[in-house]
């Protein structure tokens, strides 16, 4: 799956460009929040316990400065990303102990036809290898800039 | 949504993450993560079970056993279980008064 796929499923309204949270139980909680607002998703409750059980599980703060809170839920009927940035940085409990900076939340139904999510989540962690493009994405002014910036174009 | 409800679909969605962890951990461990929390979340599923009404638990067990999904999305007034037509004066007792079993196939009802 490459990227242009990946970004079928966002939107503007699911960017939050400022995070204003700094630990790991409110910036979930406020990714939830532009989850439910820029969607028809009405059940924030069950999506982020679902992210809370996957943070025990393991952080998914697995790349340098990057986040990828996941997982599958009934509260979703298709796959949805959230993209976060915090200028701050958030104490995400990352591998490297570093704040976290970019986040891609990824809710998928529990059957989702040709694994989409995996797959989705994998061309980001390829793509988001790149220093250069980090960087660019901390710093892209929009949604528009920011797509563009992870496209390459 | 009916409290009990609400702990059903946590139920199921923490069962999915589960299997999905034990189905995919190389694949996943492949893409960088780690899964050191399984056992911490497996107890913390028990312990969410222990808070299910003992016939409802039964009940999701039953069905999980048998279909996979216990609770399943009503669709356009369908059971996305089995398909069969749910009766629209279900949704207004969906909030309130219990939760909800398809007529065809017995799934226990989520409206998303």
């Amino acid at each position: 799956m490459d990227i242009v796929e990946v970004l079928k499923h966002t939107s503007p309204a699911l960017f939050l460009p400022d995070l204003q949270a700094t630990d790991k139980a409110a910036a979930l909680a406020e990714m939830v929040e532009g989850l439910v607002s820029g969607t028809s998703i009405h059940n924030p409750d069950t999506i982020l316990q679902m992210l809370q059980s996957r943070e025990h599980l393991g952080s998914t703060a697995v790349g340098p400065g990057i986040a990828f809170p996941h997982g599958r839920t009934l509260a979703v009927q298709r796959l949805t990303i959230l993209i976060a940035r915090s200028h701050a940085g958030v104490d995400f409990d990352s591998e490297d102990g570093q704040p976290t900076h970019l986040f891609f939340v990824l809710v998928a139904p529990p059957q989702d036809s040709g694994h989409q999510y995996i797959k989705s989540l994998a061309a980001l962690i390829d793509r988001l290898q790149d220093a250069g493009l980090r960087a660019q994405l901390g710093e892209a002014a929009d949604y528009d800039a920011f797509c563009a910036a992870l496209k390459g174009a | 949504m009916h409290p009990q409800l609400q702990l059903l679909v946590a139920l199921q969605d923490m069962d999915q993450m589960i299997r999905e962890t034990e189905e995919s951990r190389e694949q996943l461990e492949d893409l960088g993560f780690r899964h050191e929390g399984l056992e911490a979340l497996k107890n913390a599923r028990e312990e969410l079970s222990g808070k299910i009404d003992p016939s409802l638990a039964s009940w999701y067990k039953r069905l999980t056993a048998r279909w996979g999904h216990a609770v399943v999305p009503v669709v356009s007034n369908l059971c996305t279980g089995c398909f069969a037509s749910i009766p629209s004066s279900f949704v207004s007792k969906t909030n309130v008064d219990k939760v909800q079993k398809c007529e065809s196939c017995g799934r226990l009802l989520y409206w998303p």
